[in-house]
């Protein structure tokens, strides 16, 4: 699936010397260090409402991201004019603001990262670029259909999908040249079900990395009919949740999500550091809590940039570092943050790979690519066997957590009781409302049915909406009250 | 920052554009959008009372949107040739021709239109502030600092636009626009914290410092929160968490998000969906408007909309195409595909804060919101979590701040519960709040709030 060599070849539809122009230049006009990414992203987007395609869009989009780092301060810069005067002109000006925000400027320093050399790229069985509309809409129209066939009544049904190709260039003053060509498809659907007059909705994401074949591996058509009549079913017989402690098994869907919120965002280095206070937020972690205990030893988790065909795939970050996993949680401890160059820097250590932008016109931040909970002995059955009394809950609608993700909330949507070892009668919107600390110090068992959900993350401002995956097996967690 | 949208590049710009339009006519398309922008953002985000980046964007884009057929088609080409705009109408007609037609769709505005002049939309102070920014950021820090913050973090924004509409439908416009943006959050410590936001067309009415002031004030007196505790509470909304539930209300009304069954106006036109308290109107004419602008994608010229007056909602919000599909006439609030909210206003009422204060006996104020998420957008039901200094009030007094609380409630419910609005209204820009909304304090009775289990 990857190809790497030591050599870079130019990248299709990139002019690379206007990157290795672009950082000459910054540090012949007085940067310390100056780092640069090219790109070009060829997209397409299609959308259907309620069995109506709406406008379907392509757009090649491409420009330059510029870092420098003047009298210690960090400046960056973005264009989509990519003449060489106008990248002086861009240059010259964020070596000017950057050196009067230096009086009060925070002084970077990066870890100390050999150069990188390389090219890689995600191979497409199916290639996005040999496909027309027709049969990318196709795709959608087949899901409308499964929909229908389900004889569920669904008044709102919205699909949307999208495929990308990145070609990207990264180079800086320290020797690192990295070109990567990855293609992704991402598909959403938002639905409605109605029944007696009430009505019960689902939203979820699918994405991957590689070629239109990503898509069709899905099998949307038997997915979506299945979620039809599943939150139907939910919304027909569902029962009030038991006001009582329960024992609950999760399944992979929302493992995925707390692992994202309550584990991947806290060790954002950056956060731990202030950096994104104003936006997405603080944490409730700090370096101090390195070795410390946070779940149970039945807990492992890690973030893994480099998981083949995964939505938040690479293989070298955005600031040239080799990527590779990083296990926040190892039997209940943890382990690591994610980190950049500076945030190693101040923290002590080496980058881990985690600094990513949305775009060229994105700096780079520390950001999740793959958070997964490892998988355990079990299996999702023995887990439900093992209950005598609790609730399974398989999907959900409406989460959120607090800003330094110490309290969480997960309304579940297809749910069911769980009664002498066995799945019952479902039961209407569980809600986990619970602690960090609490939630994984509970969760006692985990299995083996690994599964990979994709999302789109927000961070940052202006907003960096970037692609990753979570997830990982169904997991049981004792003892819990639901939320009310 | 330079002045964006010399007279030069305009005239590329409107040149393309009708070369554009020409070229598709020619082959046949039935209706023809082309929008030309240029921007320039300069911003300064800090964190620890010290800039971390400085960081600037230039951008230039020219998007084309084509109906023929009714297979509708949008793409956008950032270099400013005729050659570049020739290879976007080909690959256009190509897509085209293997879509699949929209039979809802039916067709843009028919032009020309004139249009009005917006007050304090442009201001070349913001354009020229350049390096000057370090000191406006400067001094707002150290307001913060001399109101008892220990450290802040935030954005600070400068942004110049120039627009340029041309459309088969025989509209020519054009507009430009200047904002200033910042966002300060200040610490006491961990725990305590206050956030305010201000923005501006024009750097006269710009107020970093008194932003500043005000998020450290609350941080100070959010010290030392005690565990709040679940139940039922009248909450006074300040503007920054109200605009957030706002610019739900806002998109909502769009008739996209109502046939989408995102929106819980469905079937309520002419029904009352708020308290006699809540007038919601909708103004792409706001002089000072964080959004205004004088024409809609499709070049309508903008107007201003009542979405909600005395609790009744009196209409969905609306573009030439979706505005005939419904038999009314359209808002002028184009998006080609989705109508969007402008600049959302919440009228306001007669109470200031300590009047609210003093009508509640068991409450909470509430300074920020983030996280807001729905359960179900049809019917309203979502949760959103308190940030920030929030302050319990029992028998009309303040009594101190609390934290871990979580605000499960329906959007409707919200709206119906409002008991009281406030007299000064501020504008609302900011990270969970893309819609600008100016809304004054709100009071909202029987609130359901709820926290983590024991």
């Amino acid at each position: 699936m990857v190809a790497k060599s030591d050599r870079v070849s130019d990248g299709d539809a990139l002019d690379l010397d206007l990157a290795h122009f672009a950082i000459d230049y910054a540090r012949k006009v007085g940067a310390s260090y100056a780092d640069a990414r090219l790109e070009a992203t060829v997209v397409n987007g299609f959308v259907l409402k309620n069995g109506v395609p709406q406008v379907a869009g392509f757009d090649r989009v491409s420009g330059l991201g510029l870092r420098v780092v003047i009298k210690g301060t960090l400046g960056f810069a973005s264009t989509n004019i990519l003449s060489r005067e106008n990248l002086k002109r861009v240059v010259e000006r964020a070596v000017k603001v950057t050196s009067a925000a230096s009086s009060i400027g925070e002084k970077v320093r990066f870890s100390p990262e050999g150069a990188a050399v390389a090219s890689y790229d995600v191979k497409q069985k199916v290639k996005i670029a040999d496909l027309s509309p027709k049969e990318k809409l196709k795709v959608l129209f087949d899901a409308e259909k499964a929909i229908k066939a389900a004889k569920v009544n669904v008044p709102g049904r919205f699909f949307s999908m999208s495929d990308f190709y990145a070609e990207k260039y990264f180079v800086n003053t320290e020797g690192s040249k990295v070109l990567s060509r990855i293609p992704r498809t991402d598909f959403w659907y938002f639905l409605t079900v109605e029944e007696g007059g009430r009505t019960a909705q689902r939203y979820w994401q699918y994405g991957a990395a590689g070629g239109f074949e990503t898509i069709y591996n899905h099998g949307f058509p038997e997915l979506l009919a299945s979620e039809v009549k599943a939150t139907h079913s939910n919304l027909k017989k569902a029962v009030v949740a038991p006001k009582e402690k329960v024992d609950l098994v999760v399944a992979p869907q929302i493992t995925g999500i707390m692992v994202h919120e309550s584990v991947g965002h806290p060790y954002e280095a950056d956060r731990v550091l202030g950096r994104e206070a104003a936006q997405a937020g603080e944490s409730f972690i700090n370096a101090g809590m390195l070795g410390t205990r946070i779940g149970s030893d039945a807990v492992n988790i890690v973030d893994d940039p480099t998981i083949p065909g995964s939505f938040g795939y690479y293989l070298y970050d955005d600031e040239g570092v080799k990527a590779r996993e990083r296990w926040l949680i190892k039997r209940g401890i943890i382990t690591e943050l994610l980190h950049n160059r500076e945030t190693s820097a101040i923290m002590g250590g080496r980058s881990n790979g985690s600094a990513r932008a949305t775009g060229y016109d994105r700096e780079p931040i520390v950001r999740m690519a793959n958070s997964i909970v490892k998988p355990g002995n079990y299996t999702e059955a023995e887990l439900i066997e093992s209950v005598k009394f609790g609730v399974f809950i398989k999907n959900f609608m409406e989460w959120n957590i607090d800003d330094k993700r110490l309290n969480a909330k997960y309304t579940g949507a297809e749910a069911f009781m769980i009664r002498n070892g066995r799945l019952a009668e479902p039961v209407w919107r569980p809600t986990i409302e619970v602690s960090t600390p609490k939630l994984w110090g509970s969760v006692d068992a985990v299995a083996g049915n690994m599964e990979f959900h994709a999302g789109t993350c927000g961070k940052a401002e202006p907003m960096q909406a970037i692609p990753v995956w979570f997830g990982g097996p169904s997991m049981r967690i004792r003892n819990l009250k639901l939320s009310f | 920052m330079k002045t964006v949208g010399k007279s030069s590049d305009i005239e590329s710009r409107q040149s393309i554009a009708a070369h554009a339009v020409r070229q598709l006519r020619k082959k046949g398309a039935d209706d023809v959008v082309v929008s030309a922008s240029s921007d320039e953002i300069a911003q300064l985000k800090f964190s620890n009372s010290r800039i971390s980046t400085t960081q600037s964007w230039q951008s230039e884009r020219l998007n084309i949107f084509l109906a023929i057929d009714k297979r509708l088609v949008s793409t956008s080409i950032r270099e400013m040739s005729a050659a570049a705009a020739d290879d976007a109408i080909a690959r256009m007609l190509k897509f085209a021709k293997a879509a699949v037609p929209n039979k809802e769709y039916s067709g843009i505005a028919s032009g020309p239109f004139s249009y009005n002049d917006i007050k304090d939309t442009y201001d070349p102070a913001i354009v020229e502030l350049g390096e000057g920014a370090v000191d406006v950021l400067k001094s707002a820090i150290d307001v913060a600092h001399r109101n008892g913050a220990k450290r802040t973090a935030g954005i600070l924004e400068m942004h110049s636009n120039s627009a340029y509409l041309l459309t088969s439908g025989g509209v020519e416009a054009e507009d430009r626009g200047t904002k200033a943006y910042f966002s300060l959050r200040a610490f006491v410590d961990k725990y305590a914290s206050g956030h305010h936001t201000c923005n501006s067309r024009v750097l006269r009415k710009f107020t970093p410092e008194a932003s500043a002031e005000r998020a450290a004030v609350i941080a100070k007196q959010a010290v030392s929160p005690k565990s709040g505790e679940p139940g039922i509470y009248d909450v006074i909304f300040a503007p920054l968490p109200f605009a957030n539930l706002l610019e739900s209300v806002g998109k909502a009304a769009s008739i996209f998000n109502v046939e989408s069954k995102l929106s819980c106006f469905a079937g309520k036109l002419g029904k009352k969906v708020g308290s006699e308290g809540v007038t919601l109107v909708d103004d792409a004419t706001l002089p000072n408007g964080f959004d205004s602008v004088k024409f809609d994608e499709e070049g309508v010229p903008t107007q201003r909309n009542v979405i909600i007056e005395k609790g009744v909602l009196k209409t969905y919000l609306h573009n030439t195409s979706t505005a005939r599909r419904h038999k009314v006439k359209t808002t002028a609030n184009a998006g080609l595909v989705a109508p969007t909210p402008f600049n959302l206003v919440l009228q306001n009422g007669n109470l200031n804060k300590e009047e609210m204060i003093r009508q509640v006996k068991r409450g909470l104020i509430v300074t920020n919101v983030w996280y807001t998420r729905f359960q179900n957008y049809e019917a309203g039901d979502f949760s959103t979590i308190p940030r920030d200094g929030i302050f319990l009030v029992e028998n009309g007094k303040v009594t101190g701040p609390v934290k871990e609380l979580r605000i499960s409630d329906n959007l409707i419910r919200i709206l119906q519960g409002i008991s009281a609005v406030g007299s000064e209204q501020e504008q609302v820009f900011g990270w969970e709040v893309e819609v600008p909304t100016s809304t004054p304090s709100v009071l909202v009775k029987g609130v359901k709030v709820t926290k983590s289990v024991e």
